[in-house]
C-alpha cells in the first residue's frame, strides 16, 4: 500500500506540464540519439547532460531517463531498416528484424519493436517499483566493507564480460583507476598525480572524459570506418507497404516470448556489469532454444526481434536498482546518470528513497509515462527518424564536435576540462580501434574512488585485518554472488555469442 | 600502429608506477593504508598486463589490417577538433564554432557551398541561443574580443 501511495505522489510530481515538456523532449532526443548508428544511451547521456544544467532537478533527471531509455528504443530502427544496429546492445535484433524488412514486413517490424520495447521497458519499471523499496531496505545493513565488494563485483563482472579480449578490458578498467586517483588524497591530505597544478587538486571529472570517450571517439571511428561516405542508399523502404500493422498473429505468437524476456531481461539488468547487450543476446538465444521452430530463427521471425527488444529495454529499467539503492552504477549509462545526480548534490544509495521521496517516485513514475510516449513516438514518427537517418555523418560529424565541446565546458566552465574532453576522444577512438573497453574505463574511473575510499575505511574498522569480508553476513553473500556471476556469466556470454556466430553467415 | 598506442600506454603507466612508488607513501603515519596504497597496486598491474599484451601483439605479427585511406579520413577531423580546441580559447564559442564548421563542412561536405554556409552560420546561432538564452549556461569567452 505504501509503495502504491508513493506511486501516486510521484505521479503527481511528474505529470505537471513543464516536467512532461522535458519528458517529451527527452524521449524524443533520446531516440535521435539511438537511431545514430555507433550513438548509444551513454554517448547520448554524456553528450546532453550539461544542456540540462538549466533545470530543476527533478525535471532534469526525467529527462535524462528518458534519454536513457528512448536511445534503447531508437537504437533498433537501423537494425531493421539498415542492418546496423544503433549500438551494441540492438545488435541482436538485426538478426530477424532486418530479415522481416527485406521480406516486406518492416512495417509490422517497426510496430512490434515499439511494442515490445514498450513491454520490457513496462515490467521493468513495475519490476523496479516493487523491488526497489525492498532494495534500498536490505542495503542499509551494507558497510564499507559490502560497498567495496559491490564496486569490485561491478568492475569484474564488467571484465568478464568482455570475453576474449579481457587483458583489453583489464587495461582499460586500470586507465580508469589509475585516472580515479589523480587529486588530493581526503585522509592524508596528500596530492596524488596533481603535478602541483590547482585544476587537478579536485581529481579529474567524470563528465569530460564520459563525454570525450562516448561521443568523440564514437565520432573519429565512424569517421575511420567510412561512416560518412555511405549514403542512406541501403535503407529497407517501408511506406509503400500494403499492410503497415502487424497481424493478430504477430501479437498472439509472441505475447508469452514479451513475458518471459521481460523477466530475464530485468534479472540480467540489475547485475552490475551485464547489462543490455548480454541481455538481449541471452533472450535471443533462449527463445530460439525454446521455439518450436529454431530453424525461423534468423530467417525473419517475429519472436526473434520481438525477444532481444524486450530483454534490453526491461535490463534498462533493472539497471536503475542498483543505481538508486546503492549508488552504483551497473553500466556506462548509469555512470553518467549517477554524475547527473552528483551534480544536483544528491547521492543515491540506502537512504536515497526515503530521503529524496519526491525525486525518486517521480523518477521511476516518470519512467511509465515515458514508456508510454515512447510507444507512440516510436510508431507515429518512424516517417522523422529515417528521414534523420538520412542525414550524412559528414554533416553530423561536425557538430557533434561542437555540442561535445560547448556542453564540456558548460559544466564548470573550464577550458582544462575541455581539453581533457578533446584528449579522451583521440584516446577513446584507438581504444575503440584495438579492442580496448571505454565502458570498463568509464566505471572504473566511478567506482575507483568509491572502492578505494571503502577499503580504507574498512581496514580502519578492522584494524588492518582483511577477515572482516568473511565474518559479515552480508560481505559473504556478496562474495558468494560474485563467484557465481564470475562463473556463471562467461558461460552465458559463451551461449550469447554461439547465438550471433550460429546467426551470422545467415545474414 | 597497435604496438605504438601500446608503448605510449605503457610509457604512461611506467611513469604512473614510478610517481607511486616514490612520491607516495605506501602507509601513512598512523599506521593505515596511504595515498600510495592504490596507486602503486594499479601501477604494478598495469605494467605487467601491458607489457604482456605487447609481447602477444609482438609474437602474432601479422601485419595490420588498417588501409592508410582510413586513416585519410579521420586524421583531417581529430585535426579540425584540436584546433577548434584553441579558436576556443582565442575567439570564444561562437565564432570558433562558425570558423569550425565552415572549414570542416568546406572539406568534408564538398561542393556544396550555399548547404555549408548555411549549416556554418544555423547551427552556431541555435546553440548561442539553446545554451546562452535558453538554458543559461556558459559559453567560452573569447581571450580577443572581436569588433562584431
Amino acid at each position: 500500500m505504501d509503495i502504491f501511495s508513493d506511486l501516486i505522489m510521484g505521479l503527481s510530481i511528474a505529470i505537471t506540464p513543464i516536467n512532461m515538456v522535458y519528458l517529451l523532449v527527452g524521449a524524443m532526443v533520446g531516440m535521435i540519439v539511438g537511431v545514430i548508428p555507433g550513438f548509444g544511451p551513454s554517448a547520448g547521456l554524456a553528450i546532453l547532460l550539461p544542456v540540462t544544467f538549466g533545470m530543476d532537478p527533478v525535471g532534469a533527471i526525467m529527462m535524462l531517463a528518458a534519454i536513457y531509455y528512448g536511445a534503447m528504443y531508437g537504437g533498433t530502427i537501423t537494425s531493421i531498416l539498415l542492418n546496423t544496429p544503433g549500438e551494441s546492445a540492438t545488435v541482436a535484433s538485426t538478426f530477424d528484424g532486418f530479415p522481416l524488412a527485406k521480406k516486406g514486413r518492416a512495417g509490422p517490424a517497426l510496430v512490434m519493436q515499439a511494442v515490445a520495447s514498450f513491454v520490457g521497458g513496462t515490467v521493468g519499471v513495475i519490476l523496479i517499483t516493487i523491488l526497489a523499496p525492498m532494495f534500498a531496505q536490505v542495503s542499509r545493513s551494507f558497510g564499507p566493507p559490502e560497498y567495496f565488494l559491490l564496486a569490485l563485483m561491478g568492475m569484474l563482472t564488467l571484465i568478464v564480460m568482455i570475453g576474449e579480449h579481457w587483458k583489453l578490458g583489464m587495461i582499460s578498467a586500470l586507465i580508469g583507476l589509475g585516472l580515479g586517483t589523480v587529486g588530493v588524497d581526503l585522509e592524508t591530505g596528500q596530492g596524488r598525480f596533481t603535478f602541483r597544478s590547482a585544476e587537478l587538486i579536485g581529481g579529474i571529472y567524470f563528465i569530460p572524459i564520459a563525454i570525450g570517450l562516448f561521443g568523440l571517439g564514437e565520432l573519429f571511428y565512424a569517421f575511420y570506418k567510412g561512416m560518412h561516405k555511405t549514403g542512406s542508399g541501403g535503407i529497407v523502404q517501408y511506406n509503400k507497404e500494403e499492410r503497415f500493422w502487424p497481424s493478430k498473429h504477430d501479437f498472439m505468437s509472441t505475447r508469452m516470448t514479451m513475458v518471459r524476456n521481460s523477466i530475464l531481461g530485468f534479472v540480467v539488468g540489475v547485475i552490475p556489469g551485464a547489462g543490455a547487450t548480454i541481455a538481449s543476446l541471452m533472450a535471443y538465444s533462449t527463445e530460439r532454444s525454446l521455439s518450436k521452430h529454431p530453424e525461423k530463427f534468423g530467417t525473419g521471425e517475429m519472436a526473434g526481434l520481438v525477444a532481444p527488444e524486450t530483454a534490453n529495454n526491461a535490463a534498462s529499467s533493472g539497471a536503475m536498482i542498483p543505481l538508486l539503492t546503492l549508488g552504483i552504477p551497473g553500466s556506462a549509462s548509469t555512470a553518467v546518470l549517477l554524475a547527473a545526480f552528483l551534480m544536483w548534490g544528491l547521492r543515491p544509495g540506502p537512504l536515497f528513497m526515503e530521503q529524496n521521496p519526491e525525486l525518486a517516485w517521480g523518477l521511476i513514475a516518470s519512467m511509465y509515462l515515458g514508456n508510454m510516449v515512447l510507444l507512440a513516438i516510436s510508431i507515429f514518427a518512424i516517417p522523422l527518424f529515417v528521414q534523420l537517418i538520412k542525414v550524412p555523418y559528414r554533416i553530423l560529424g561536425p557538430s557533434i564536435v561542437v555540442i561535445c565541446a560547448l556542453g564540456t565546458f558548460s559544466v564548470h566552465a573550464s577550458f582544462i576540462e575541455t581539453y581533457l574532453m578533446f584528449a579522451a576522444g583521440i584516446v577513446g577512438f584507438f581504444m575503440r580501434l584495438y579492442g580496448f573497453s571505454a565502458a570498463a574505463l568509464v566505471l572504473a574511473l566511478v567506482l575507483g574512488p568509491l572502492a578505494e575510499e571503502a577499503l580504507r575505511q574498512t581496514l580502519a574498522i578492522s584494524r588492518g585485518s582483511f577477515v572482516i569480508f568473511v565474518e559479515r553476513p552480508a560481505s559473504l553473500w556478496i562474495i558468494a554472488a560474485t563467484f557465481i556471476l564470475l562463473v556463471g556469466l562467461p558461460l552465458l556470454n559463451h551461449i550469447g555469442r554461439r547465438a550471433r556466430l550460429s546467426k551470422q553467415p545467415e545474414i | 600502429m597497435r604496438v605504438a598506442f601500446l608503448f605510449v600506454l605503457l610509457f604512461g603507466a611506467v611513469f604512473y608506477t614510478y610517481v607511486a612508488f616514490f612520491d607516495l607513501s605506501f602507509l601513512s603515519r598512523t599506521g593505515r593504508l596511504g595515498p600510495g596504497f592504490f596507486p602503486r597496486i594499479i601501477g604494478v598491474f598495469a605494467v605487467s598486463l601491458i607489457t604482456w599484451v605487447i609481447a602477444d601483439t609482438l609474437r602474432d605479427n601479422r601485419a595490420e589490417e588498417s588501409p592508410s585511406s582510413r586513416w585519410g579520413d579521420v586524421a583531417p577531423l581529430i585535426l579540425f577538433a584540436v584546433g577548434y580546441a584553441v579558436l576556443l580559447r582565442i575567439f570564444g564559442g561562437f565564432f570558433a564554432t562558425l570558423v569550425f564548421l565552415a572549414v570542416t563542412l568546406t572539406i568534408l561536405n564538398r561542393g556544396k557551398k550555399l548547404q555549408n554556409a548555411i549549416l556554418s552560420v544555423v547551427i552556431p546561432t541555435l546553440i548561442y541561443l539553446l545554451f546562452d538564452k535558453l538554458l543559461n549556461v556558459n559559453m567560452p569567452p573569447a581571450l580577443f574580443v572581436l569588433p562584431i
